[in-house]
């Protein structure tokens, strides 16, 4: 946790949203977010995202790595991985590169997510599919 | 060590609501409190009434300013 402080004072373009503060309206903008309050509205931006552990929010994510670990209802939708870690609780549709959920997460959702098929499966769907 | 920082690309329009100190390198649109200390970076850009702790600034900040104590500006302020 120290370090992840460090990291995001130092570095320039990295925010954080500490466990003592609340945002309610809209986060865009480039570079990686980091919530562990409070946040009501969208985050749209081209970095990673982090919901910590403890974090709660209403909003729909758009991100490139979507690591979630606390509460979030809203959706997400992430041009890279999206990880569910094992203290989430994830109400929301989710859209992404990849898509892994530790065990003891919560999830109501939707996945929509491209994978390839294991050899020798469904030599017709070789296709992208989609999970639901 | 700040608990929240708002970074060089990031915009918020909205209220952000802080128990701890606050760092803007980014935008803020809207309202900004804080119980602790706002520092205001050089290139930041605050367009919002600001109810703080102790305020330094050395972007620009364009609002309303409440602080329990004198604004510091910095040479880069506006």
């Amino acid at each position: 946790m120290a370090q992840a402080r460090t990291k995001n004072t130092v570095s320039g373009d990295a925010s954080l949203i500490g466990a003592g503060t609340r945002v309610r309206g809209r986060v865009t903008g480039d570079g990686d977010v980091v919530i562990g309050g409070h946040v009501e509205g969208d985050v749209v931006v081209r970095g990673d995202v982090t919901i910590e552990d403890g974090a709660r929010c209403t909003s729909n994510v758009e991100g490139h790595a979507v690591t979630v670990a606390g509460e979030l209802a809203g959706d997400v939708s992430a041009s890279g991985p999206v990880v569910v870690g094992a203290t989430a609780r994830l109400r929301g549709n989710v859209r992404g590169a990849q898509f892994s959920m530790e065990d003891g997460a919560s999830f109501a959702g939707r996945v929509e997510c491209e994978f390839e098929l294991p050899d020798g499966l469904g030599e017709d769907h070789a296709a992208p599919a989609r999970r639901r | 060590m700040a608990s929240t920082v708002i970074g060089a690309g990031i915009t918020i329009e909205g209220e952000v609501t802080a128990d701890d100190d606050v760092v803007v390198q980014g935008t803020i649109r809207g309202k900004l409190t804080s119980r602790d200390a706002v520092t205001v970076e050089s290139g930041a850009v605050v367009e919002a009434d600001v109810a703080s702790g102790p305020l330094s600034v050395a972007g620009a900040v364009t609002g309303n300013i409440t602080s329990t104590s004198r604004p510091a500006r910095r040479s880069s302020a506006t």
